[in-house]
C-alpha cells in the first residue's frame, strides 16, 4: 500500500495532460468538421443534395433547441415544433405581400428603418412589409422566446409529464389557430412570396448556396451557444432540476426561473431557425409544423443523446438524410433486386414511407438500450490506479476552510423556531413546536422514526409549508420563502436518503452548491468575459479547498461521476455541496448513517472542526456517540412534539425521552439510551 | 330543427361520444393512477381496437351498411366483435407493459414517457402500411330504428352505444371496488411499496391494469367506428387527446372521474361544434385541459396531489 500522502498532487498532474490531449483532439475534430461542411458545395456541386443538407441542418439547428429543453432540463416538450411555427410566421408576415394595410402617416418612421415600403395599388397607397432577414432571425428568436414564457410559465408548479401533455396542448393549438387565422396567416393555403434574404443588396433568390451557408453559420452558433450554456453556471443549475429538483432548490437554484429560461431558450433556438426555414422555402403552410414534426426533432435527440451537442446535431443530420438519401437509395436498389428476382412488391417499395415507423422503432430500441443516445454526453471517467484507490488517506489536519463567519453569540440566535405546526391532512408531524439556535453553536435533534425531525428540517428549509409559526434567520423571518430563496439567505442541508446529482460529476455537484453566490447569467455564460472566468475559476478552486478537506478521498475523484463513489464518499460530496453555499448555518441530517465506525469518527470530528471555525450546525442524528460528542444542546422530538431539551448528559437521564425511546416499561435507571 | 331539438340532439351525441371518451381515458387513469405514466401508446391501441373490430364484422360477411342483421344474429356478431377487439388490445396492453415499460420500471425522467410514444408511433405505421392511408368504411349492421325525443333523433346506433359503454364502466367499477385484485389495484396505486409489502403481486397488478386499460380503448375503437360508419389511422391520435384531456378534467387516477370528465368532453365537442364551431373545437378541449391543469390540477373529483416527490 502506498504511504504517501501526495496522491493529490500526483493526481493533479496527471489531469492537466490528459485534458490538454482531450482538448487538442476536440479542437481538430471541430476543425475538420468545419473544412468538410465548408468545403461540401464546392466537392458536391448537385443543387438537390446542398438542399437536402441544408434542411438537414436545419433540423439539428431544431434538434439543438429541443436538447435546451430536453436534455439539459429534463423537461419534455411534446409541442416544440410550435416554436418553429412561430419563428416561420413572424418572418413569413413580415416580408410578404400577407398583410397590406392601408397607408398612413404612422407607417412613416417604419419606411424609414426600411422595415416596410409604400406601395401604390391602383390609387391606393398600401404598406408592404420589407423585414429583412438578418434582423428577423434575433427578432424571431425574441418572439419565440416571449412564446416559450408564456406556455412554459402555466406549467411549472406541475409535475413534468403534465408538462409534456399542456406542451402538447399547445403544439395542437398552434398550428389550428394558424390555419383558421386566414387574415393574418393565408390559413391552410399558406403563406406565399415570403422574399428571399438579401446579402449587400444581392437576393438569394432560388440559388442554394447562400442558404446552405447560413445553415452552417446558424447550427454552428447554435452548437457554440449550446456548449457555452452547458458549461456553465445555467447549464449546471439545468441539469442539477433535471437530476433532482428538491436538492437543486435547496442548493440554492430557482426552479421557476431556470425551467422558464430552458424553455425560452429552446424556443428561441426554433424561432431563429423557422424564420430560417420559411426564407429558404419562401412559402409555409400549418401542415409543417404539427405534432409529427415535434416527435421527429425528439427522435433525433434520443438517437444523438440527450444532453450532448454534438450528438444531437448528428442524430438529426443523420436522421434527416437517412430520409432524404438513404432510404431513397436503399428502395431503388432493392427496386433493382425485385427486378432481378421477378418480385412485384420489392419492385414497388419505398422505404422513405416506412420513416415513422422507423422512427419509432428508434425511440424504443434507444430508450431500452442505449438511454444516453449513439455519443453521450456524459463521457466515461478512467478509472483511478491502483495506487489512487489504495491511497492512504493522510490524518486528518482538522477542517480547514475559508470563508466561515464567525457570528456574534451575543446578540440575536441564529435560528429562532417558535410554535411551528405542519399538519399533512389528518396527521400533525409538527406541533407548536419551539427551538432555538445559538449564533456558533451545534444543536442535535434526536427522537424515534416518524418523531417529524426530517420534516423540521424540511420546514425550515422551505421545502414543506408550515400551518403556523415562526422561523427566523438572525432575526429574519424565513417561513413562507421557497428554498432557494433560505438557501441563499444561508441555510444549507444535507438529506437522510442522499439527493446528489447523479448524472454529473463531484466537481459539478460541489459547484451546484455555491450556485446563489455566483452571479453568470446566460449572457455572461455564452460571452464567457474575463469577469466570468474569473468567476468559474475562483468557484473551481473553492470546490477543491472544500473537497481537500476530506483527504484524498474526493480530491482525486473530482471529476469523476457521483454514481462511481462510495456510499461514505456520496455523503462526504453532499456536505460539500452544503458547505460550498457558504451557509451561515448548516442542516446535517443524518451525516453518519450507513459510515463505518471510523468513518463515523472521522466526520464527526470534521463537524466538531467546522463548529470550531463558527459555523452553527443543526445535525440530526441517531447514533448517540456522535450526538454527545457533537452537541451543545439535544433537542428530542417525539410525535411532532419537542419533549426534552437541554445538555447531552442532561437528556439521556431525561425520562421521558427513555420512555419515547424504550417504551413505556423501561426503567428509568437502566443502560440509557446510547447503549 | 328547433334550437331545442339541436340541443337535445347534441347533447344525445354529446353522450355517445362521452361515453367513448369515458373507457378510452379509463386506461389513462388506471395506468397513470398506478405507475404515474402517461401513456402515449394507448392512442394506437385504440386505433388497433377499431380496425380488430371492423375486420371481425367483415369477417362475418357485413360490409359497410349494406348488411342489416336483427335478432340473435346481431347480437352475437357485435359480441363477437366486442369480444375480439377488446381481447386483442388487452393482450396488446400486456405485450407493450411487459416488453417496453417493464424494463424501465425505475428509470427515471421521461423516458418511460418517451417509449410509450415509440410504441404509439411503431403501431399506427403498422395500420398505416399494412392498411393503407384511405378511410375506410365501417360496417354497421344495425337495422335503421329511431325514435324522436323533443324533435331530435335517437337511434338504435346511440343506445347500443350507451349499453354497451355503461356496462363496461360498471363492470371496471365494481371490479376496482369490489374484487380482491380491485383492491390490491387500489393498494398498489397509493403505494406501491406497502403493497409488495403486505403480499400484492405488484408487477401481476400492473399488466392486470394495462389489459383492462386496454380492453376498454378496444372497445372505444370499435364504438368509434360503429358512430361515425368509418375507421382511418389517424383517428387515435385525436380521439386519444381528448379522452386524456377529459382524464385530466375528471382527475387524473380516478376512476369515477375518468367517466365524467369522458361525459363532458363529448357534451363539450358536440354542443361546442354546434354552437361555436367545429374548427376550434380542440383549441376549446386543450384550452380546457390548460386551465384544469393551473388551475385545478387535482381536476374535478381527483385527490392525487400534482407534485408528490
Amino acid at each position: 500500500m502506498a504511504s504517501e500522502t501526495s496522491i493529490t498532487t500526483s493526481a493533479a498532474e496527471t489531469v492537466p495532460w490528459r485534458a490538454a490531449l482531450a482538448r487538442h483532439r476536440t479542437k481538430a475534430l471541430i476543425l475538420l468538421v468545419a473544412v468538410v461542411a465548408l468545403a461540401f458545395p464546392a466537392v458536391n456541386g448537385n443543387a438537390g443534395d446542398i438542399d437536402a443538407v441544408a434542411n438537414a441542418l436545419a433540423f439539428a439547428a431544431l434538434a439543438l433547441g429541443l436538447n435546451i429543453v430536453v436534455g439539459f432540463a429534463g423537461l419534455l416538450d411534446l409541442g416544440y415544433a410550435a416554436f418553429f411555427a412561430i419563428g416561420a410566421y413572424t418572418y413569413g408576415i413580415l416580408a410578404s405581400w400577407q398583410l397590406t394595410p392601408a397607408w398612413s402617416s404612422f407607417w412613416a418612421p417604419f419606411a424609414w428603418l426600411d422595415l416596410v415600403q409604400k406601395v401604390t395599388q391602383g390609387n391606393a397607397a398600401v404598406v408592404h412589409f420589407t423585414l429583412s432577414f438578418w434582423i428577423a432571425l434575433p427578432l424571431s428568436a425574441a418572439i419565440a422566446a416571449f412564446f416559450g414564457i408564456l406556455f412554459g410559465a402555466p406549467t411549472l408548479r406541475l409535475r413534468g409529464d403534465y408538462l409534456a401533455i399542456v406542451t402538447l396542448g399547445f403544439g395542437e393549438i398552434v398550428p389550428i389557430v394558424v390555419r383558421n387565422w386566414s387574415s393574418l396567416t393565408n390559413g391552410a393555403a399558406g403563406l406565399n412570396g415570403v422574399a428571399p434574404p438579401q446579402l449587400f443588396g444581392q437576393s438569394f433568390g432560388v440559388e442554394i448556396v447562400p442558404y446552405y451557408y447560413v445553415a452552417i453559420g446558424i447550427v454552428a452558433l447554435l452548437i457554440f451557444v449550446s456548449g457555452r450554456l452547458r458549461d456553465s453556471r445555467i447549464g449546471r443549475a439545468w441539469m442539477a432540476l433535471r437530476d433532482d429538483a428538491v436538492a437543486a432548490s435547496t442548493a440554492g437554484v430557482d426552479l421557476t426561473r431556470y425551467k422558464l429560461l430552458a424553455f425560452a431558450m429552446g424556443a428561441a433556438f426554433a424561432g431563429m431557425t423557422g424564420t430560417f426555414y420559411i426564407a429558404k422555402l419562401q412559402t409555409a403552410t400549418p401542415d409543417m409544423f404539427m405534432f409529427p414534426v415535434s416527435v421527429m426533432i425528439l427522435v433525433m435527440i434520443v438517437l444523438g443523446g440527450l444532453g450532448s451537442v454534438w450528438g444531437v446535431v448528428v442524430g438529426a443530420i443523420f436522421l434527416q438524410l437517412l430520409q432524404s438519401w438513404f432510404l431513397p437509395a436503399i428502395s431503388s436498389w432493392l427496386h433493382i433486386v425485385g427486378n432481378l428476382i421477378g418480385s412485384p412488391w420489392l419492385q414497388q417499395i419505398q422505404l422513405a414511407d416506412a420513416i415513422e415507423l422507423i422512427f419509432g422503432i428508434v425511440l424504443v430500441l434507444m430508450m431500452l438500450y442505449r438511454r444516453d443516445g449513439l455519443i453521450p454526453a456524459h463521457r466515461k471517467q478512467g478509472a483511478l490506479s491502483f495506487e489512487q484507490q489504495n491511497a492512504q488517506v493522510g490524518e486528518s489536519h482538522g477542517f480547514r476552510m475559508s470563508g466561515i463567519v464567525r457570528e456574534d453569540s451575543s446578540s440575536v440566535p441564529a435560528l429562532e423556531i417558535k410554535g411551528v405546526t405542519v399538519r399533512f391532512g389528518g396527521l400533525v408531524a409538527l406541533k407548536s413546536v419551539d427551538i432555538t439556535v445559538p449564533a456558533g453553536g451545534v444543536v442535535a435533534v434526536i427522537g424515534p422514526n416518524g418523531s417529524g425531525k426530517s420534516t423540521l428540517f424540511n420546514v425550515i428549509t422551505g421545502l414543506t409549508s408550515a400551518e403556523s409559526g415562526s422561523i427566523r434567520l438572525f432575526g429574519e423571518e424565513i417561513i413562507g420563502l421557497g428554498p432557494h430563496k433560505i438557501a441563499k439567505k444561508g441555510i444549507a442541508r444535507t438529506f437522510q436518503n442522499l439527493r446528489l446529482f447523479t448524472n454529473l460529476t463531484v466537481m459539478d455537484n460541489v459547484l451546484i452548491g455555491q450556485h446563489a453566490r455566483l452571479s453568470t447569467g446566460p449572457l455572461g455564460a455564452v460571452l464567457r468575459l474575463p469577469g466570468v472566468r474569473a468567476e468559474e475559476r475562483r468557484a473551481r478552486e473553492r470546490v477543491m479547498e472544500i473537497i481537500g478537506n476530506f483527504g484524498n478521498r474526493l480530491a482525486p475523484r473530482a471529476n469523476q461521476n457521483v454514481a462511481a463513489l462510495s456510499y461514505a464518499n456520496r455523503r462526504r460530496v453532499e456536505i460539500s455541496r452544503a458547505l460550498a453555499s457558504d451557509p451561515r448555518i448548516l442542516l446535517l441530517d443524518e451525516p453518519t448513517a450507513g459510515m463505518n465506525p471510523a468513518e463515523t469518527f472521522e466526520l464527526a470530528q470534521q463537524i466538531k472542526d467546522l463548529h470550531k471555525l463558527g459555523l452553527t450546525v443543526i445535525v440530526i442524528e441517531h447514533k448517540l456517540d456522535v450526538v454527545v460528542r457533537l452537541a451543545d444542546t439535544v433537542v428530542v422530538l417525539d410525535h411532532g412534539e419537542k419533549i426534552a431539551e437541554g445538555r447531552p448528559d442532561e437528556v439521556r437521564r431525561n425520562e421521558e425521552v427513555l420512555r419515547a425511546y424504550l417504551g413505556r416499561n423501561a426503567q428509568a435507571g437502566s443502560a440509557g439510551i446510547a447503549a | 330543427m328547433s334550437p331545442t331539438a339541436l340541443f337535445v340532439q347534441q347533447v344525445i351525441n354529446g353522450l355517445s361520444l362521452g361515453g367513448m371518451y369515458a373507457l378510452l381515458a379509463l386506461g389513462f387513469t388506471l395506468i397513470y393512477g398506478i405507475l404515474e405514466l402517461i401513456n402515449f401508446a394507448h392512442f394506437s391501441v385504440f386505433l388497433w381496437g377499431s380496425f380488430i373490430g371492423m375486420w371481425t364484422l367483415e369477417a362475418f360477411g357485413l360490409n359497410g351498411q349494406s348488411v342489416v342483421l336483427t335478432g340473435l344474429p346481431l347480437i352475437g356478431v357485435l359480441v363477437a366483435a366486442f369480444v375480439a377487439s377488446m381481447l386483442f388490445c388487452g393482450i396488446l396492453g400486456v405485450v407493450i407493459e411487459r416488453y417496453s415499460l417493464r424494463p424501465l420500471r425505475n428509470v427515471t425522467g421521461p423516458m418511460a414517457m418517451i417509449t410509450t410514444i415509440g410504441v404509439s408511433y411503431i403501431l399506427f405505421n403498422v395500420i398505416l402500411l399494412g392498411a393503407g392511408a384511405d378511410t375506410k368504411n365501417f360496417p354497421n349492421p344495425l337495422p335503421e330504428l329511431r325514435f324522436h325525443i323533443l324533435g331530435a333523433t335517437l337511434d338504435l346506433r346511440v343506445i347500443l352505444i350507451w349499453i354497451v359503454s355503461g356496462a363496461l364502466m360498471l363492470g371496471l367499477w365494481f371490479f376496482v371496488q369490489r374484487s380482491r385484485l380491485g383492491k390490491a389495484m387500489r393498494a398498489t396505486a397509493q403505494d406501491p411499496d406497502a403493497a409488495r409489502m403486505m403480499g400484492v403481486d405488484v408487477d401481476r397488478v400492473i399488466l392486470i391494469a394495462f389489459f383492462a386499460g386496454s380492453a376498454l380503448a378496444g372497445a372505444a375503437g370499435l364504438i368509434f367506428g360503429l358512430y361515425y360508419n368509418f375507421t382511418s389511422y389517424i383517428i387515435g391520435y385525436t380521439a386519444g387527446l381528448r379522452a386524456f384531456t377529459a382524464a385530466v378534467l375528471g382527475g387524473i387516477g380516478n376512476v369515477p372521474g375518468a367517466m365524467l370528465g369522458g361525459l363532458i368532453i363529448g357534451l363539450i365537442e358536440s354542443l361546442g361544434g354546434q354552437f361555436i364551431a367545429v374548427k376550434w373545437t380542440d383549441v376549446i378541449i386543450f384550452s380546457i385541459l390548460v386551465l384544469v391543469l393551473v388551475f385545478r390540477p387535482t381536476g374535478l373529483l381527483g385527490t392525487l396531489a400534482p407534485s408528490k416527490s
